[in-house]
Order: C-alpha cells, then structure tokens, then sequence
C-alpha cells in the first residue's frame, strides 16, 4: 500500500509562492465605495418614501430603522474596506488564479487549456475609472467561473491577448 | 446497411410523425388546462343544450387545429447531412436554421414513448454539449431511418479509428425481473416519499386554487379540520396507522420509480462507448461515448451491499444553459462487482488505485460536522418550544441525540479520497456508501476554500470544477490541500487528452 502523498512525483511543477500574487488596482476601491454608498442612499430613500407615503407606518420605529440601516451599512463598509487587501491575482505560464475573501477565503486556479472564452465588461463608474471586469468561463456549468474585478483596461487587455495566444499556441 | 448518402437531401421524419407530434400538443394543452376539464365533468349536467353544443364546437375547432399545426410543424421540419454537419430547418411561421458540426454532438438517443411504442417508431434525440442552442429532437423514425442517421453521424468519430473493435453482442448487463424487484427493494424509501410528497404538495396546491377561484374554500378546510379531530381521539393509533401507510406508500413508490425508469435495463459495451436501454412507459436508449463521460459514482447500501448489488451513475458535461439540473446524469442500478469492475476498466483502464492507501480528512471535519448537528438541534427544539405546548415533546433529544452521533461519526469516518497518478476517487455517504471516480485531466478548474475558523486549525476544503458539477474535498491540512492543488493542476496543464 502507497500513500497517494507520497507518490506524487518530484517532477517540479511550479508550486504557489504568495508573494507572485498581485494586488488589484487601488483605485478599485473608490468604486466600492460608491457602490455602497449609492445602496445607502437608496434604502435611505426608500425608508424616507415609505415613512413619508405612510404605506406601512413605521413612525414610531424610525429612527431605530434609520440607526440600524447606518449600522449595517458600517459594517458592509468595514468588511469591503478590510476584505479589499485581500483580493489578488497571479497568472502564471499555464494558469490565472484570483483569491479573495476577508472570512471566507477562496483562492480559484484556472488553466488556459480548459477556458472557453474570455471577456472584459466595463460598469459605468469603473469607467470613469478606467478600470474593467476580467471574466474567465469554461465548459458545461460554470456557475463557479473566474472573475477579477478592479484591473486597468490595458492590464485587462494584455491579459487576455496572452490568454489567448497561450491558448492558440 | 442503409446507405449513409440518403440524408445528403433535406429529409422529413416518418410520417407517422404527424400522429406523434399531434398526441404530443394535445397531452400539453391537457396538462396546462386540466382543471378546465374537471371542472366540465364536474359541471357537466348543469350546461344546457346550447353552451354544450359550443363546447363541442370549440373543442372541435382545437383539435382541427391542432392536426393543422401537427401537420405544418411536421412539414417544416426538415434536416439533411452536409459536409459532417447536421443541418436542420424548423418553424412555421418563424423560420429557424441550425447547424451542428458532429464534433460538438455528444450523444444521440433513442426514446420512445407508449404513442411511439404502439406506432412503433423512435424519437431521436441529438445532444450537444456546452452550446446554448436547445437540444434537437426528432418525434419519429422507423428503426431503420434512426440507425442509419446515427450511422451517418457517428461515422466521424469511427473514421479516425480505423481498427473496428468486433461488436459484442452478448451484453454485459441484463437486469431481469426479479433482480429489479431486488434493487426496488433495497431502495432508498425515504427518499421515494420525498419525492411523492413533493409530487402530491403540488397537486394539492394546484386543488386548492381551484377551489379558492370557485369559491369552494371550506370545502377542502372543512374535510381536513373535521378528519383531524377524529384522528386526535387517539394519537398513538393515528401513529402507528401513519407509520404503517408510510411504509407501504414508500415502498410501493421506491417500486414504481425503479420499474418505470429502469425495466428491461440492458448494458451493452461496444467499441467505446456503452449502450444503455431501459424503461418501462418510456423507453430510453442512451449511447454513452467513453471519453465524454466526466466522472462516475458506484453507490449501495448496506442492505444492497449484503446482496452484492450497487448502481452506478454517469455524469456528462451540462449544456451552457440547462433548464433540468440533472439532464446530465444517467443512472444504472443493480451493478454486481464483475460489470462495476468492466464498466471501470473501461472508463479508466490501468487504473491501480487499488494500491494506494485511502486518506482520512482532517479531524476538524468532524468538529464541523458536530457543530451543524448542534445548529440542527438548537432549531428543532426552538421549534418545540414555540410550536409545541407539551414539554414532554423535548423528550425526543435523547431519542433524536444518539442516532445523531452514530450518523455523524458515520459520515466522517466514510470521508476519505485516494489518488493515483491519472486518477482521483473520493469515498463518501452517511448510510449510504459512494465512491466518486474522476480522472484528473477532467477537472476544469480547482479552488482551496478557507473560513476564518479553519484558518486557526490550518486546514482548507478543495473544491474541483468539472464539466458537470462540483466535488469537494473537506478540511484538509493546508499543506496537503496544496500539493493536492498543485498536482492537479500540473496533470490538467501537462494533459493533450480531450476532456469533453
């Protein structure tokens, strides 16, 4: 009997090393921030719509509405603010990897050999800040595919034309 | 042999197809207006002459109207073989092209239902993998016509192997009906209530709002309040009756289940791929290409194992976008260990894992496993304590408890996973036993998992994408989780096999 650990051959395939992870464009996190900040203002209003049209009375409960509306949204801040350090990608000669995730870490490895396609998509205020969305998608259910928020376009592209070519190549 | 060259112009499909496709929109417009139906049986005395004589004609008028469009659907659907394409053309009003090279076809299949057993012909089923566009489907074929379009179609894949492998006609598998009845038996029979049960809420709603529209609410409350106060008369009676037809209703629908989808079940192997029949009111026929198939399960339990008999479920990738979940999975049941050990040799042939020591997961598996029972006990009793006013209700802990830990130490201590060089199995289930077989170079992408709470015990879960699914490794030491990582994605960058 053979432990399956112990058979795995020296053959030296590239191993990890955190230090090749890269962070993401710091800019991205302007656009976070705006991102909960316009879903603040939204449940704001939406409070402030139903308070004032009176269609559930909630007078009498407001404020501890509103405390906890700011509450919650301080903690999704926080989270956003401390989870953002911990997004990073790597792409290496074969595959792109992309780890995220403040309680829940998730770091996902994708080899070139098994993307379908690539995409790069651009949100209107990631636009203003010249940054864009790098989508990975492979065969059959792939619910669970790569995405790396929060590259510089050109940093987009070029990762994509060297996907491409690898694939091709 | 029927030549291959008779599809080279555009083809309709039998002609007894019209009967097919006309049976196929009448059971669906049945199935959507079936209460409309009811009702006029129902109801039935109360119409006078006239509104009967325009229900006729209505009903009349629909039927017409249906031949028609069976007609013109049947017309306009036409399919011819260019050029290793399928080329088809469909609509009536909105006309609709597809081609399909025959690489990307996955499987063709035969079906047939109890219209197309008693005109005998076959419906064709041609499946793509990872394309958006629906699945083709034609309603009918004389065997001969169907043969030789699968002929024609799979003549790609055969020409590129030229040294044709002599056809084994014997079968590798039969199940006849006393083996059936066998597996219906051992059967998983809670889980076959869960299906009825599920069947039955969504009939009793659909019951329901017919009586809520016609304003015969109390009707069904008042049945249901006036049987429950009788049966409160004596609650331990009520039990034992409810356990007894629990029983009975799980067994007979364990039954029904296994014979409607599996009767007749044949396996053939023939070259590389493996022939499937089986079914009862509808019978299938699935061809299973060898390297389409991404991972395999062997199952059984423990009564099953007594008897030496286990299933096996297959699974192929899924299409892009696929309605049904589990479209991709096919299942046969009552394996005995010398076609499990065919069906494997098959599928991965060279295949030593046999050698290999199975790893254990970390402990701290367990530790999570104990915390969700603790989670499921803490709700349950929350329940009882707000759903029930009799405290002796809480009673049932240390009943509920011991069973509890017996699954759990269960479900860990089946939590183990080996691999060899090409080839990764992962042991699991609680009562139940499953053993998940995945070559490596399938895999399409890997993920380490990691909570803050695992973090402080150094272990990680593992998580392997592939074309049809998730499958998890729990809670193993970080350093083992990456190298596990690390070597599979060196066996997927390193592989030129084709993985779908």
């Amino acid at each position: 009997m053979v432990n399956s650990f112990q058979n795995i051959a020296v053959t030296s395939f590239p191993e990890f090393v955190e230090s090749e992870f890269k962070p993401i464009e710091k800019k991205y996190l302007n656009v976070i921030i705006i991102h909960v900040f316009i879903f603040f203002f939204i449940s704001i209003f939406g409070v402030f719509i139903v308070d004032y049209t009176k269609i559930i009375d909630i007078s009498a409960i407001l404020l501890d509405v509103y405390f906890s509306i700011l509450i919650i949204f301080a903690l999704i801040f926080l989270m956003q603010f401390l989870g953002f350090k911990k997004r990073k990608y790597v792409v290496r000669e074969k595959d792109i990897s992309y780890k995220s995730g403040l309680v829940f870490k998730k770091t996902t490895t994708v080899p070139f050999n098994r993307i379908q396609h690539l995409e790069i998509d651009q949100g209107p205020i990631s636009r203003f800040f010249d940054l864009a969305v790098l989508s990975v998608f492979t065969a059959g259910n792939s619910s669970d595919d790569l995405k790396i928020n929060g590259l510089k376009k050109e940093e987009a592209e070029k990762i994509k034309e060297f996907i491409s070519n690898q694939i091709d190549g | 042999m029927v030549n291959s060259t008779q599809f080279s112009e555009y083809t309709t499909q039998s002609k007894k197809g019209i009967l097919v496709i006309y049976i196929h929109q009448i059971y669906g417009f049945l199935k959507a207006f079936w209460i409309l139906l009811f009702l006029f049986i129902q109801k039935f005395s109360k119409f006078s002459e006239v509104s009967l004589t325009y229900i006729y004609l209505g009903v009349t008028f629909v039927l017409l109207f249906f031949l028609v469009r069976a007609f013109l659907i049947f017309k306009n659907f036409q399919f011819k073989i260019v050029n290793n394409h399928f080329i088809l053309k469909k609509g009536i009003l909105k006309k609709n092209a597809l081609e399909i090279p025959f690489d990307r076809i996955q499987n063709i299949n035969f079906k047939q239902n109890i219209i197309q057993q008693i005109i005998n012909v076959y419906e064709v089923n041609i499946e793509t993998a990872g394309s958006t566009e629906a699945e083709i489907s034609i309603k009918a074929m004389t065997l001969e016509q169907a043969n030789a379009l699968k002929n024609a179609i799979t003549i790609f894949d055969t020409s590129y192997q030229k040294s044709e492998v002599i056809l084994e006609e014997k079968p590798l598998l039969r199940i006849g009906f006393v083996e059936l009845l066998k597996v219906s038996l051992t059967e998983n029979h809670f889980k076959s209530l869960l299906l009825l049960f599920a069947l039955l809420v969504g009939f009793y709603q659909q019951i329901n709002q017919l009586f809520e529209s016609s304003g015969n609410n109390e009707l069904v409350d008042d049945f249901i309040s006036k049987n429950t106060s009788a049966f409160q008369a004596s609650i331990i009676v009520f039990i034992i009756i409810i356990s007894i037809l629990l029983v009975i209703v799980g067994l007979l629908s364990s039954f029904i289940r296994v014979f409607l989808s599996h009767f007749n079940l044949t396996v053939f192997i023939k070259n590389d791929t493996l022939e499937i029949d089986q079914g009862l009111t509808t019978k299938k026929s699935i061809v299973l290409k060898k390297n389409k198939v991404q991972h395999i399960t062997i199952s059984t339990n423990p009564i099953k194992e007594k008897l030496g008999i286990s299933f096996i479920t297959f699974t192929q990738a899924e299409s892009g976008i696929s309605k049904e979940k589990k479209q991709g999975i096919i299942k046969i049941v009552g394996c005995k260990s010398v076609q499990i050990s065919a069906i494997k040799n098959l599928l991965f042939p060279n295949e030593n894992l046999a050698d290999f020591d199975a790893n254990q997961v970390d402990s701290y598996y367990k530790i999570r496993l104990y915390v969700r029972v603790f989670l499921a006990l803490l709700f349950v009793n929350t329940g009882f304590y707000f759903g029930v006013n009799n405290p002796t209700v809480f009673l049932l802990n240390i009943l509920l408890l011991p069973i509890l830990v017996f699954l759990t130490e269960l479900k860990f201590k089946k939590r183990t996973f080996l691999f060899s060089d090409t080839l990764l199995q992962i042991n699991y289930g609680t009562i139940e036993t499953h053993q998940t077989f995945l070559p490596l170079y399938k895999i399409q992408h890997v993920s380490i998992k990691q909570t803050i709470f695992q973090e402080r015990k150094n272990v990680a879960d593992v998580v392997f994408q592939t074309a049809s699914g998730k499958l998890k490794i729990p809670c193993l030491k970080v350093s083992e989780a990456l190298k596990m990582v690390n070597f599979a994605l060196y066996k997927i960058e390193t592989s030129q096999q084709s993985w779908m």
